[in-house]
């Protein structure tokens, strides 16, 4: 993560982050006077998360891999804000990355391939799978002007069902019923398409999937503030009649701008898909769309953001899970605390800019 | 208009009455602005008192002070003889203060006897009844208006007399008209001064707020000038100290002043001292030789509701000329620059730049082919304000300032930095945010911006001085001029008849999206344009 942080440090001089850092402290703390009000121990409790977080060099790694996905999703969120748009539909990006990387991966003829096209080609279909959904909604805002919170959002209802339907039909993805306990999922995809490990020892299941997406968070922070496609984005977001009048082709980059917001959703349903679970299974999405647009909303607009964000989102997850396993306390008391969170944060917000309004 | 005998023997006596409302040593101070310095005014009853001074002088935060929109830093005020504090417009208006807001504040859908019962009314809307008191306080104050009419159906003048009605509904004791002037009609203008003497002659006390002297003087009977936030002159004879109170605005001599800046205060309108203005030397009928930079055929122009905007506007710009729209706003205009900027796409008719067809082009092929545009409204259209200065400068050719895939800031500030120079652009520097200039730099950077364009052959220059001040009205105007000497085309549409008549070589006339004519850019033509603005075929 140093990579990603070095990149701009200036970030902790803003005082955004610091509201973003109270407001998860509160949470946290709302957090443990639910846990006495279940008649869990604290103590007990924390010790549970801080296990299932980072108790173990695998529960580092798996918190590592949840963040990937969640930071993938942000990023994407993060580049069509500076659009002055909302994607919403990362859950259901996710998801048609997660039929087109499982199709591909076991009908597609990946398996056959050589390292790393084998894991290479299926990424790449979910990619374009979740570029294309993300642009329908594009291309409905520069045509008709839907408001794309809308037709994201919908789009992620359709995709979700889409796996709900693809593991249902053993003429789909379906993995041949052997017998009645077959479970409505697809085959493992073959070892070949899997993300490959980072390290031999099987104790850290780090895969490919780290460098790939540190390499992408560093491209785009470069491309959205250092280059002049980055400025016209931002031109376009402040002010499109104005961008417009001065020239700039505002229909054509709002379908991009959903395409690669959407095609980061499929790169993450392709994360999942080809790192820890293997197959597509019906819940396939399990909400990462959804956490990962609140991780770009706390991001405001950075990408170093995206990856604080991200990581405090992926730890609270494994945490999360564990503290279920272990201490008894239910694990959407993790759902709590993120939503505690986003709510402290936007009324930092609203009482931020009515501060300043004050002021003036 | 009525005509009150002799106003300025009235005024006279004025002073020795004891003042309605009285303000003593008013202060207001907004960040390191210091919007109103020790301010003392008096405004006798049953007076018409013109607060005069150009934008930025501090007449609306007076205004705002008085209505209790602010409270003032120190000095006091007293009304009636009584202290004087509203902690909120509410507070004023009971107290009988009533304001006419410059931007009217009426429901469209609604109609006007509706407007008027809004938050005046509770429980059952007996609408008739109400009706019959708008009915008779119209007639009161000759103020024509049908109160069974829907606000959105009625002109701009005629929503103004629904605010005025508005007001004197509460029985108001002293009424602000904070630039009253700015959206009427001249024939208009007459009425609502012939309504501002019946309010006074009803005992009612008028305050007209302006940087146009000369459209009010007729009925004002006295007069505060003020500048930098401070009172620069008084006068008890307004009508016949015009010179003195426009010097007294703008700090200059208005013979020493171009009219075009004459022009804001509306003094070339009737003050004989400004004649015809130097005028650079652009050949008064361009030369058959000189090439066409605009050629529009036929342009019209339907708006989303199915109205035609602009009917069958045919014109030729040829280059090294200025040519101006005349019209009352509204009438067109707005449409017809839209279009020729590639904003809206002409129902039917074709535009030509250079010979080339542009109709239906995009802003960006309009660029390229040498048309820049100084859009009317400069915060929507013309800029960024959330961006830099230097971002704002090179908004239209950012491609430049590509160095091995990155963006060039070094080059951008330097290309910023060239432009603040040639187009006296002042700001702290390049990167300062754009919405932090003044009105006047920012319409100077985005002015700088479009005569800058790569191989200008055609400038369309929409309202260019509206809001601004005399200095950056005559930096606007040097500019357009230079342009124009440089070789382009220009296309000036404006509101301000004189500022037309000054900058322009010839100017058309629109009057509901239709030419009613051409004349020559002459002061001479001046009564033959009004008509023309008002409709009548000339």
């Amino acid at each position: 993560m140093n990579a990603v942080a070095a990149l701009d440090l200036r970030f902790l001089q803003r005082p955004a982050v610091w509201v973003s850092v109270a407001a998860v402290f509160v949470a946290v703390l709302f957090g443990m006077v639910l846990v006495v009000a279940t008649g869990a121990s604290v103590p007990k409790a924390l010790a549970a998360f801080a296990d299932g977080a980072w108790g173990s060099p695998y529960a580092v790694a798996a918190s590592i891999n949840r963040t990937l996905a969640l930071a993938l999703v942000g990023i994407g969120f993060v580049i069509a804000q500076r659009a002055n748009l909302t994607n919403v539909g990362g859950e259901g990006q996710i998801a048609v990355g997660g039929i087109a990387a499982t199709a591909v991966s076991l009908y597609g003829g990946a398996a056959s391939l050589p390292l790393p096209l084998s894991f290479l080609w299926p990424m790449l279909a979910a990619v374009l799978a979740g570029g294309l959904w993300g642009a329908i909604a594009g291309v409905l805002k520069a045509r008709v002007g839907t408001n794309e919170v809308i037709s994201t959002l919908l789009l992620s209802f359709v995709a979700v069902w889409m796996v709900y339907g693809a593991v249902q039909s053993e003429s789909l993805l379906r993995q041949p019923m052997t017998n009645t306990a077959t479970l409505p999922e697809s085959q493992e995809i073959p070892d070949a398409t899997k993300l490959p490990l980072l390290s031999a020892d099987a104790d850290t299941p780090l895969n490919a999937g780290l460098p790939i997406a540190l390499l992408l968070a560093a491209v785009v922070a470069v491309a959205l503030d250092r280059t002049v496609w980055g400025l016209r984005l931002r031109a376009i977001g402040l002010n499109p009649v104005a961008a417009r009048r001065a020239g700039l082709r505002i229909a054509p980059t709002i379908v991009l701008v959903l395409f690669l917001a959407g095609a980061l959703g499929g790169l993450a349903g392709a994360f999942m898909l080809q790192g820890d679970q293997g197959s597509l299974k019906a819940r396939f999405s399990s909400g990462y769309g959804f956490d990962g647009l609140v991780v770009g909303l706390l991001a405001r607009g950075s990408i170093a953001g995206v990856v604080a964000a991200a990581l405090l989102f992926g730890f609270l997850r494994s945490g999360g899970i564990s503290m279920e396993m272990q201490a008894g306390v239910p694990s959407a008391l993790v759902l709590v605390i993120q939503g505690v969170i986003i709510l402290l944060l936007a009324g930092a917000a609203f009482w931020i800019d009515r501060h300043k309004e004050a002021e003036r | 208009m009525s005509m009150l005998a002799e106003p300025v023997a009235a005024s006279a006596s004025l002073a020795a009455m004891p003042a309605l409302l009285s303000l003593r040593g008013l202060s207001k101070r907004f960040g390191t602005l210091q919007a109103l310095d020790d301010v003392s005014l008096d405004i006798a009853p049953a007076e018409i008192h013109a607060l005069l001074g150009e934008n930025g002088a501090g007449k609306s935060t007076l205004c705002n002070l008085v209505f209790g929109v602010y409270q003032p830093d120190a000095g006091t005020m007293s009304f009636d003889g009584a202290p004087y504090g509203p902690a909120g417009p509410a507070q004023a208006l009971a107290q009988g203060i009533a304001m006419v807001h410059q931007h009217f504040s009426l429901v469209g859908d609604m109609t006007v006897v509706e407007n008027l019962m809004l938050g005046q009314v509770s429980g059952v809307l007996r609408r008739n009844d109400y009706a019959r008191s708008v009915d008779a306080l119209s007639e009161e104050y000759g103020l024509a208006l049908d109160p069974r009419a829907r606000i959105a159906d009625l002109s701009v003048g005629e929503r103004q007399r629904v605010e005025i009605v508005k007001c004197l509904m509460r029985n108001p004791r002293l009424v602000v008209l904070d630039e009253p002037t700015a959206v009427l009609l001249p024939a208009e203008i007459e009425g609502l001064l012939a309504v501002c003497e019946r309010v006074a002659a009803k005992g009612c006390s008028v305050v007209l707020v302006t940087h146009k002297l000369a459209e009010i003087r007729k009925v004002a009977h006295r007069a505060t000038v003020l500048r930098g936030g401070r009172v620069v002159a008084h006068s008890t004879a307004p009508a016949r100290e015009m010179v003195q109170l426009v010097r007294a605005m703008i700090q200059r001599d208005l013979d020493g002043l171009a009219a075009g800046a004459g022009a804001m205060l509306g003094a070339a309108a009737v003050a004989s001292p400004v004649g015809v203005a130097h005028r650079p030397d652009t050949p008064e009928t361009p030369s058959p030789a000189s090439d066409e930079a605009l050629q529009v055929d036929g342009l019209s122009v339907v708006d989303a509701e199915g109205t035609r905007r602009l009917e069958n506007f045919t014109l030729i710009v040829n280059r090294g000329e200025i040519v101006g729209v005349a019209g009352v706003e509204g009438n067109g205009q707005a449409e017809l620059a839209a279009a020729l900027s590639g904003m809206v796409s002409a129902r039917e008719g074709r535009f030509f730049v250079r010979g080339r067809d542009m109709s239906g082009a995009t802003p960006k092929a309009l660029s390229a082919a040498g048309v820049g545009v100084v859009p009317e409204d400069r915060h929507a259209v013309g800029c960024i304000t959330g961006m830099s200065l230097a971002e704002n400068l090179s908004l239209n050719r950012l491609d430049r300032f590509k160095r091995f895939g990155l963006l060039d800031r070094a080059a951008l500030r330097r290309a910023a930095l060239a432009l603040m120079e040639r187009f006296d652009v002042r700001a702290a520097g390049p990167d300062v945010a754009f919405g932090s200039l003044s009105g006047g730099n920012q319409q100077k950077a985005v002015l700088g911006r479009e005569i800058s364009t790569e191989g200008l052959v055609f400038l369309l220059a929409a309202q260019p001085t509206r809001g601004l001040d005399v200095g950056a009205v005559e930096a606007v105007y040097g500019q357009i001029r230079a342009a124009c000497r440089d070789g382009a085309g220009v296309l000036l549409i404006s509101s301000e008849l004189d500022e037309l008549i000054d900058v322009a070589d010839r100017i058309i006339v629109l009057y509901r999206g239709r030419v009613m004519g051409h004349c020559p850019a002459e002061p001479g033509q001046r009564e033959r344009i009004g008509a023309m603005m008002a409709g009548q075929a000339a």
